[in-house]
C-alpha cells in the first residue's frame, strides 16, 4: 500500500498534477507511510524532471511548474521530517550580478534547488559585490551562486571573488556561476568553483558539494 | 541602388548591389558616442526629492516628445553610422514614485510592468523591464479595467510617432517600425514567468483570455505602425533562451499559434513584409516561423549557438534572415580583422540570392561605434553582388 502511493506521488509529479500530488502528500502526512519517504519519491521524481528538461523533452514552464508541485508537497512534509531526521541538504545565497536585471534564470535554479531540499537565499537581481560578500558572512552558506547575463556586468563575478578573498571567506564557500554571458572557460578564469549550464545542473553540483 | 531599394530587394529574396545593414535598438550610451552628445546627470538629480518630483512631472507630461527625442537621436547615429534601416519603436509608460526603487521613481506601461530606471557608467538613463503588477487574475481584471482608455491612446501615439520619424527620417534611412513587445512578452511579463507557467496549468482559461486581448491590441498597434506608411515591420517576442524555447513548441503553437497567425495575415494584406525578432536558441521554432506566415527572422544569437548557415541550410529561403554578429565580444572587443572576417563569414553563410541583412545580434552599451562602423564598411568592401 505504501509502496504504491509512493508511486503515484511520484507519478502525479510526473503528470503535473498539482492536486493529485497534494492530496496524496495530505495522506502520506495524515497516514502511515514513512515521511522520509514520500520525500525520496518526490526527489526521484525531481531527478525525472531534471532528465527531462536536460534531454529537451521539458521546457521552462514544465520544468518551474514541477518545481512548484514539488515545493507545495515538500511544505506540507518538510515540517513533519524536521522532528524525525535533519533538515534542509545546505544552504545557498544566489543572487544576479550588480547591474544585471534579468531574473528568470535566477528564480528557476531558486526554485528547483529549493524543491531538492537546499534553503535559498534569494539576494534578488543588481547586486553589488558587498551585498553578495556580507551574505556570506552572515549566512555561512554552502555555496553563493551568481547569476550573470550581460556582457557589461561579467566583470562583478571577479570583483565578488575578491571581494571574498579580501575578507578570508573564499575558502569557507564554494561559488556556482551561470546566465547567457557565461561559459565554462569564463568560471575557471574568474575564480569560481563551477559553472552552470542550466538549472538542473546547478542543483547536481552543489548537491556534490554537499555531500562531500 | 538606395538604401530603401536596397533592403526591399533583398527582403523579396531578390539581389540587391551589396548586402544591406540594419541596425537595431542603439543604446543611449552607443548614440550619444556616435553624436559626441554628453548625458544629463540624471542619477544625481533623481537622488535631490524635489527635482525628483520635478523630473516626474516632465516625464509624465512630456513622454511622447522626450521619448521621440531620444529616437531621433538613435536614427541620426545610425545614419551617421551608414545604416541602410534601422528598427524603431515606442513605448507608452508613466513615471511612478516608487521607494523601494534604486532612483526612487519607476516607470509602469500600460500592460502592467514595472521598469526599474537606472544609469550607467556615463550618466546615461535606462530603463529595464523587472516585474509585473498583475500577478493575479484579479488583479489583471482590474489592471485592464483601470487602464482602458489608455488602450486607444496608445494605439494612437504609435501612429503619430512613427510617421513623425518617417516623415523626418525616412529620406535618409528606412525605420523598421517596431509594434512593441510581442503577445508572448505581454501576457507573461505582467505577471511574471513563475506566475504565467503556473496559469498555464491551473487557470488556462485566464491564460486564454489574456492572450486574446494582448492579441487585439498588438493587431491594433501593428496597424497603426503601418498606417504610419512603414514599408517593413518588426514583431518580435522572445520566445527562446540559452538553450532553447522557454516552452515546448507545441504548447507555444497551441497558446499563441492562432494569434501569431492573425498577425501575419494582417501585415500581408496591408502588402507589407513582417520580420520577427527573437533571442535565443530558435532552431525548434524556425518551421513554426515559417508556418506562421512570418517573411524573416531577425537576431539569431551566436551566443545561444544560432549559426547563420545552418539556419539558411534549414530554411533555405522561406525566411530573410537579419543579424548575428556578435556582441559578446566581436562588437565590444574584437579587432578590424575580426569583424571583417566575421562580416566576411556571415555574407559566406547566408547572402547568396539576397534575403540577407547584416545587423549586430542585439544591443547594449558597451556595443562599440567604431566596430559597427568597421561592420558596415566591411558589408560595403565584401558584400557587392556582382551578379
Ligand atoms: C547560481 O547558480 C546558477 C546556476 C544556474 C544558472 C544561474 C545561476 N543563472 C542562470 N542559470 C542557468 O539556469 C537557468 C535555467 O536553466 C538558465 O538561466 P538563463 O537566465 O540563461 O535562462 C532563463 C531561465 C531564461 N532566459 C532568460 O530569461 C534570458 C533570455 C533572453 C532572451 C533575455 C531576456 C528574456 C530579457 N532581456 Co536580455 N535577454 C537575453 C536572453 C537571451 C539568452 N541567450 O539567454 C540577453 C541576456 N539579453 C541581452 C541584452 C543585451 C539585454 N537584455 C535586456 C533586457 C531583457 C528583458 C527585460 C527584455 C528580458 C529579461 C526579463 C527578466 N525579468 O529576466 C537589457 C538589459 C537589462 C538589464 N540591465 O539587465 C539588454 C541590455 C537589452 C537592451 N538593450 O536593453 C543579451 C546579452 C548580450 C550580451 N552579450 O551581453 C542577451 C544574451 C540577448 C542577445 N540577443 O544577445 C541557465 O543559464
Amino acid at each position: 500500500m505504501s509502496g504504491e502511493i509512493l508511486e503515484q506521488l511520484k507519478a502525479r509529479l510526473l503528470d503535473l498534477d498539482m492536486d493529485g500530488a497534494v492530496e496524496l502528500a495530505e495522506l502520506v502526512a495524515g497516514g502511515d507511510v514513512r515521511i522520509a519517504d514520500a520525500v525520496n519519491a518526490i526527489s526521484e521524481g525531481l531527478e525525472v524532471v531534471g532528465q527531462r528538461f536536460q534531454r529537451g523533452e521539458w521546457f521552462l514552464t514544465e520544468l518551474v511548474y514541477a518545481g512548484e508541485i514539488a515545493r507545495e508537497t515538500m511544505d506540507l512534509l518538510s515540517p513533519l521530517m524536521e522532528t524525525a531526521s535533519s533538515g534542509p541538504l545546505g544552504t545557498v545565497v544566489v543572487g544576479t550580478v550588480a547591474g544585471d536585471l534579468h531574473d528568470l534564470g535566477k528564480d528557476i535554479f531558486i526554485n528547483y534547488a529549493r524543491s531538492a531540499g537546499f534553503k535559498l537565499i534569494d539576494l534578488g537581481v543588481d547586486v553589488p559585490a558587498e551585498g553578495f560578500v556580507s551574505a556570506v558572512k552572515e549566512h555561512h552558506p554552502l555555496a553563493l551562486g551568481m547569476s550573470c547575463l550581460l556582457t557589461t556586468t561579467d566583470s562583478e563575478i571577479g570583483k565578488v571573488i575578491e571581494g571574498l578573498k579580501r575578507q578570508n571567506v573564499r575558502d569557507k564557500v564554494k561559488v556556482i556561476i551561470g546566465g547567457a554571458a557565461l561559459t565554462e572557460q569564463f568560471a575557471e578564469n574568474a575564480g569560481a568553483d563551477a559553472f552552470a549550464p542550466d538549472a538542473v545542473t546547478g542543483t547536481d553540483i552543489i548537491r556534490g558539494w554537499g555531500a562531500s | 541602388m538606395d538604401f530603401k531599394e536596397r533592403i526591399l530587394t533583398a527582403i523579396n529574396h531578390e539581389e540587391p548591389d551589396r548586402v544591406p545593414v540594419m541596425g537595431l535598438i542603439l543604446d543611449r550610451a552607443t548614440s550619444d558616442r556616435v553624436l559626441g552628445k554628453k548625458p544629463a546627470d540624471i542619477g544625481s538629480m533623481l537622488s535631490n526629492p524635489e527635482l525628483r518630483d520635478e523630473i516626474k512631472d516632465y516625464m509624465n507630461s512630456s513622454w511622447n516628445d522626450m521619448y521621440y527625442g531620444s529616437w531621433a537621436d538613435v536614427l541620426e547615429a545610425a545614419i551617421k553610422l551608414g545604416f541602410d534601416a534601422n528598427w524603431t519603436v515606442y513605448a507608452f509608460m508613466q513615471a511612478v514614485e516608487d521607494p523601494e526603487s534604486k532612483l526612487g521613481l519607476v516607470l509602469h506601461d500600460v500592460f502592467g510592468r514595472v521598469w526599474e530606471l537606472g544609469v550607467d557608467e556615463d550618466g546615461n538613463m535606462m530603463s529595464s523591464y523587472v516585474r509585473g503588477l498583475c500577478t493575479t487574475e484579479e488583479e489583471w481584471d482590474a489592471w485592464v479595467e483601470r487602464k482602458r482608455p489608455l488602450y486607444d491612446k496608445l494605439i494612437e501615439n504609435v501612429a503619430d510617432y512613427h510617421k513623425r520619424l518617417a516623415d523626418n527620417y525616412g529620406d535618409r534611412i528606412l525605420p523598421i517600425g517596431f509594434a512593441g513587445s510581442g503577445v508572448f512578452e505581454n501576457t507573461w511579463q505582467p505577471m511574471g514567468f513563475v506566475n504565467f507557467s503556473k496559469f498555464v496549468y491551473q487557470k488556462p482559461d485566464f491564460v486564454e483570455k489574456v492572450i486574446d486581448f494582448q492579441t487585439d491590441v498588438y493587431l491594433k498597434c501593428l496597424d497603426a505602425v503601418m498606417r504610419s506608411g512603414v514599408e517593413v515591420v518588426l514583431g518580435g517576442d522572445d520566445l527562446s533562451q540559452k538553450t532553447g524555447p522557454f516552452m515546448h513548441p507545441e504548447l507555444i503553437e497551441r497558446l499563441f499559434g492562432d494569434s501569431y497567425r492573425r498577425v501575419s495575415e494582417l501585415v500581408h494584406k496591408r502588402n507589407r513584409k513582417l520580420i520577427w525578432h527573437s533571442c535565443g536558441n530558435i532552431y525548434a521554432l524556425l518551421d513554426k516561423f515559417v508556418e506562421w506566415g512570418f517573411d524573416g527572422i531577425l537576431t539569431m544569437e551566436p551566443t545561444a549557438g544560432m549559426d547563420l548557415g545552418k539556419v539558411r541550410e534549414q530554411v533555405g529561403h522561406k525566411l530573410v534572415l537579419v543579424g548575428n554578429l556578435d556582441v559578446s565580444y566581436l562588437l565590444v572587443r574584437g579587432t578590424q580583422e575580426e569583424v571583417e572576417a566575421a562580416v566576411k563569414k556571415a555574407i559566406r553563410d547566408a547572402a547568396k540570392g539576397g534575403g540577407y541583412i547584416l545587423s549586430a545580434a542585439h544591443s547594449h552599451r558597451l556595443v562599440d561605434p567604431t566596430r559597427l562602423k568597421w561592420m558596415i564598411e566591411a558589408a560595403h568592401k565584401y558584400g557587392k553582388y556582382t551578379s
